[in-house]
């Protein structure tokens, strides 16, 4: 059988069934299976015989045991599903809306490969890791210059993820849905190297995410330090922290 | 097309994820979340890339879910062929020089043992759930049989389905045509 690639005429059905079928199956090499995303979109017999395999194929999916992913995997997806907004579009080749344009780019955090480090490995691994990956990723708007995970200090699980676009400007963004007893708050400070104390950068709440100026504050440096702990509702009465770590991070500079 | 199982309705929970419903994402997720990890996990083969792909799948069908046409195929389908096809660019872009971690290898051997305990003849254990694809199956010889499985279920490319079946590589690749010939005609 001959390789319908860069053949423009059109093939039999038989041919293009087989084509389908394996593009389902998955036994295309990568290149014959990228022609065949580059074509779906434009080729409606293709489109058709693509959507008859997987029909055909689907129940073989019962095949594979069922795995329960862990509690973090929502967690994660959760986060990821707020920053991106579903598509008003009946077709995927409609032309973008005004309102659309916090479209589904994949951030730095969703990228593959950061969480796996974190759940993995130690925290300064992670960072490094994390901060390899980061500048492998897709052009994005402003790569964040620095970055921090904060950890839990007890079972190093991480709880949030500090991204700093610029020296002057830092977003706090929640993994999951900190617990939080109904009478404290949880309040964020950072202390550089040097600094005589941590400075509070405010309450946080738990789960939402945060964007904090740091225009009061010298530039971010490497190895700063920045920590969650549980204060009274209104935070430290005495500008300091006063109850317990609960999420504990350093930064660290992107390359 | 009825979508099975239960009476989950994925038609209508693809619906609400297009018109910006959290919860409704959160229970397709809750219905189908450990099953599409098991698919993901077979042919990714390794754990945690397994948890990005449906991270991955998840966010895909969240902001993709107004493209879902029926008149294309069912939802649940839909929805696995979202999580196959971003496993499958993944093994394939990787060159597939896929390293297995060690808890994922131990559960892939584990698993390989209890099929060939169960069955000398067949890796796979087909059963009636298959429906008509089962009976068509059947109707393959073994070894075309198990070409499609293992491409199918584990992600195989064709050489390292040679590589399981001991065969030459390009009967493999014909054994996989035909396969696919014979299980269109069976299914029609």
């Amino acid at each position: 059988m001959t390789d319908q690639r860069n053949t423009p005429s059109t093939p039999s059905p038989e041919d293009l069934s087989v084509l389908a079928g394996e593009y389902v199956l998955g036994t295309l090499p990568a290149a014959e299976r990228q022609g065949v995303q580059q074509r779906l979109p434009g080729d409606k017999a293709l489109q058709q015989a693509v959507a008859e395999w997987e029909a055909r194929l689907l129940p073989l999916t019962q095949l594979a045991e069922p795995i329960s992913p862990p509690a973090v995997l929502w967690a994660r997806i959760d986060q990821s599903l707020r920053a991106a907004s579903p598509q008003q579009t009946a077709t995927p080749v409609a032309p973008p809306r005004a309102e659309t344009k916090r479209k589904p780019s994949v951030r730095w955090w969703d990228h593959l490969g950061l969480w796996r480090a974190l759940a993995g490995s130690g925290f300064a691994m992670a960072a490094v890791l994390a901060a390899v990956l980061v500048t492998r990723t897709a052009p994005v708007a402003a790569p964040p210059q620095f970055m921090v995970v904060l950890v839990a200090p007890h079972d190093k699980a991480p709880g949030w993820v500090v991204q700093a676009s610029s020296p002057r400007q830092i977003s706090l963004i929640p993994l999951g849905m900190a617990e939080v007893p109904a009478d404290k708050a949880l309040e964020f400070w950072t202390k550089a190297d040097g600094w005589s104390g941590p400075v509070s950068l405010g309450l946080v709440q738990p789960g939402q995410p945060l964007q904090i100026p740091l225009d009061k504050l010298p530039p971010l440096q490497p190895n700063q330090l920045f920590e969650l702990t549980l204060e009274p509702p209104t935070g430290s009465p005495i500008g300091k922290p006063t109850g317990p770590i609960q999420f504990i991070g350093r930064a660290v500079k992107v390359l | 097309m009825p979508d099975t199982p239960g009476d989950f309705d994925y038609e209508a929970a693809l619906a609400a994820c297009a018109a910006g419903d959290r919860q409704a994402m959160h229970r397709l997720y809750q219905q189908e979340g450990a099953r599409l990890l098991g698919v993901a996990l077979r042919i990714v083969r390794q754990r945690a890339l397994a948890e990005d792909i449906v991270h991955d799948a998840c966010v895909n069908i969240w902001t993709r879910a107004a493209s879902y046409d029926p008149r294309r195929g069912s939802a649940r389908g839909w929805i696995y062929s979202v999580v196959r096809n971003l496993a499958l660019n993944a093994v394939r872009d990787a060159g597939r020089h896929v390293d297995v971690d060690d808890t994922t290898k131990q559960a892939l051997e584990a698993d390989m043992s209890v099929q060939a305990h169960h069955e000398v003849e067949e890796t796979f254990a087909l059963n009636a759930s298959l429906g008509r694809l089962q009976h068509c199956l059947e109707a393959l010889d073994p070894a075309r049989r198990n070409c499609v499985l293992h491409a199918y279920v584990d992600g195989c490319s064709h050489g390292e389905i040679a590589e399981r079946l001991g065969a030459p590589l390009g009967t493999v690749k014909a054994w996989i045509r035909r396969s696919l010939v014979s299980l269109r005609e069976c299914m029609a």
